[in-house]
């Protein structure tokens, strides 16, 4: 029996709202519990849930239950979540004495030589917030969404003329001076400095110079809107300009979707200027002739490639041929593999890695959907019901109000696997796992759990990336582990994973 | 303290918001604080609203 209720008027963050719902779940007899605040967008998954929310009178302040289960245990269960919501029991492990400021001024006293502030409220809130901030003297890290534009050029000229930076918004990693803030993973520090538009783009881009034995000093987020001729570039050159002058960064490497003309012009410029060797990634961009000291990279793995080709001081053409020389026996792989139906869904919690891998499907498949396409005309009527070939990013805005980001708490995106795996003409499965501070703590088998609950006879070929590295605290060799188990076909890099793919899919779409 | 200064330095946050980037940072000897923020008791467009209705006097 489903049934919801409406708490008026009433906040909380959306990490208790998931732990409330996870504790409900545990109860024997839930089939579901969900716990939101009452945005349109929230409203809209739960009633694809099936909960019945056409009539209810919900504002965004008001909090939104939906429970279901037995009839007789509906009363126990709201008591429970009114008792956690205003008591949660995992605050009790928090540290006796520890003061917590309720302003941004309380926390100056606190923390008198704080340097960045890392905001992560709702939207409609996080501005007022960050001008606050940088009228103390702080930079902003800004890892909130549905920001106005608006509100962000204020912001970022503000910064802009007063020597700090707005980080943001939607900038869930950064990196200072070798620490990670946000979603980061555990990496080298080294010579290399990142500017990037693109949240899991510096993410897979770190991991993957680990993986080449290479280390990042800074990676600077400037949020993915920043490249647009709106804002023009404005944290972009700031980033550019700040890690230029540090002598310790040996390459410089940018990395976004492609800038509008101008911007684009702007930070080319400034990298040459930079008199640095550097690697420009503007993804999905066609290739182009490299420069003596700026090269142009077209993918994230391609181009730490080149970044740790131009830091060894090895021919950088050489190492591009032999990274394409890997993808063609993938694709051969791939051609190879054997699955039952026709189309390709790609479900990803890293919003770059969505896109580079929707831009090698595109290469591949005839029509290839998303909730963020890149192609005018392809975006889905409905994120929650994809056709033929999709591509969902699940964090994007519509699914990230009020709620957390998939990447902290997959378990929407594991359901909606589940849900798309059960479609007979689904032949192959691509999605991501992204390990890392701020990441979930066991994100391969939140996914597993939904494979092993298939009733599908014969499932369709799943094929995976893992961002992360062994340092991370979920450890990348324990998640990869979990997914071979599974019979997860795992890849080293994004780039690869959705080679193989599309290239599983290719020539069944007509079938 | 500039961007450049900051890069220099290296992290001291603040965090407003999501507490496990808080929890993740103390865990990695960051040093930071957390702010217990609420939101405000209304909000800007409701304050507009109380502002007209008072003739511009609301406080």
């Amino acid at each position: 029996m489903k049934r919801v209720e409406i708490i008026k008027g009433e906040y909380y963050d959306s990490v208790t709202l998931m732990l409330v719902a996870k504790e409900l779940k545990k109860i024997e007899g839930v089939t579901e519990a969900t716990l939101n605040m009452a945005t349109e967008a929230n409203l809209h998954i739960m009633k694809a849930a099936g909960f019945e929310v056409e009539s209810v009178n919900a504002s965004p302040d008001d909090l939104i239950i939906g429970i279901d289960c037995p009839g007789k245990l509906y009363d126990r269960l709201m008591e429970m979540a009114r008792s956690y919501l205003s008591s949660p029991p995992w605050k009790d492990s928090e540290e006796p004495g520890e003061y917590t400021p309720k302003t941004l001024e309380g926390a100056l006293s606190v923390l008198p030589g704080a340097n960045v502030a890392l905001i992560s409220l709702p939207g409609r809130y996080a501005a007022a917030e960050a001008m606050k901030a940088l009228k103390r003297g702080l930079n902003v890290m800004l890892y909130s969404d549905n920001v106005s534009l608006e509100e962000e050029i204020e912001l970022k000229r503000y910064a802009s003329r007063n020597e700090l930076i707005v980080m943001g918004p939607d900038c869930g990693t950064v990196v200072i001076n070798g620490q990670g803030l946000g979603f980061s993973n555990v990496c080298p520090v080294g010579p290399v400095g990142i500017v990037s538009a693109s949240g899991t783009g510096l993410q897979e881009v770190m991991v993957q110079l680990a993986r080449r034995g290479i280390g990042v000093k800074h990676g600077l987020g400037t949020g993915g809107r920043d490249i647009k001729s709106a804002v023009g570039g404005i944290s972009s050159l700031t980033a550019v300009e700040a890690l230029t002058s540090d002598p310790e960064i040996s390459v410089m490497v940018f990395i976004s979707k492609p800038p509008s003309p101008e911007v684009r012009e702007k930070i080319v410029q400034a990298l040459r200027s930079s008199g640095k060797p550097s690697v420009t990634c503007f993804m999905g961009e066609s290739p182009r002739e490299d420069e003596p000291k700026l090269k142009y990279a077209t993918g994230l793995e391609e181009c730490a490639t080149l970044a740790a080709a131009l830091l060894g001081g090895k021919d950088v053409i050489k190492a591009r041929e032999d990274l394409i020389n890997e993808y063609l026996k993938i694709e051969a792989l791939g051609r190879k593999s054997e699955a039952s139906g026709r189309f390709l869904r790609g479900l990803f919690t890293g919003g770059t890695l969505c896109y580079e891998a929707e831009s090698i499907a595109r290469r591949y498949l005839e029509s290839v959907y998303g909730n963020n396409p890149l192609e005018i005309g392809m975006k889905l009527p409905d994120s929650l019901k994809p056709i033929k070939n999709s591509f969902i990013d699940y964090g994007e805005d519509e699914f990230t109000q009020g709620k957390l980001h998939p990447m902290i708490d997959p378990s929407f995106r594991s359901g909606q696997l589940r849900i798309q795996s059960e479609d007979p003409s689904v032949a192959v499965v691509l999605f991501d796992v992204v390990l890392g501070y701020g990441s979930a703590p066991d994100p391969s088998a939140d996914v597993v759990n939904a494979i092993k609950s298939l009733e599908r006879k014969k499932g369709p070929l799943y094929v995976a990336y893992v961002c992360g590295t062994s340092g991370d605290p979920q450890n990348l060799e324990r998640q990869t582990g979990i997914l071979k188990e599974a019979g997860v076909h795992v890849f080293e890099s994004n780039a690869k994973a959705a080679i193989f793919a599309a290239a599983a899919t290719e020539g069944r779409e007509r079938k | 303290m500039s961007l450049k200064k900051l890069l220099k330095d290296g992290p001291k946050v603040i965090n407003i918001g999501i507490e496990q980037f808080y929890i993740d940072h103390k865990a990695c000897e960051v040093p930071t604080v957390r702010v217990d923020w609420k939101p405000p008791l209304a909000d800007k467009e409701l304050l507009g609203k109380l502002k007209k209705l008072r003739g511009g006097n609301f406080v």
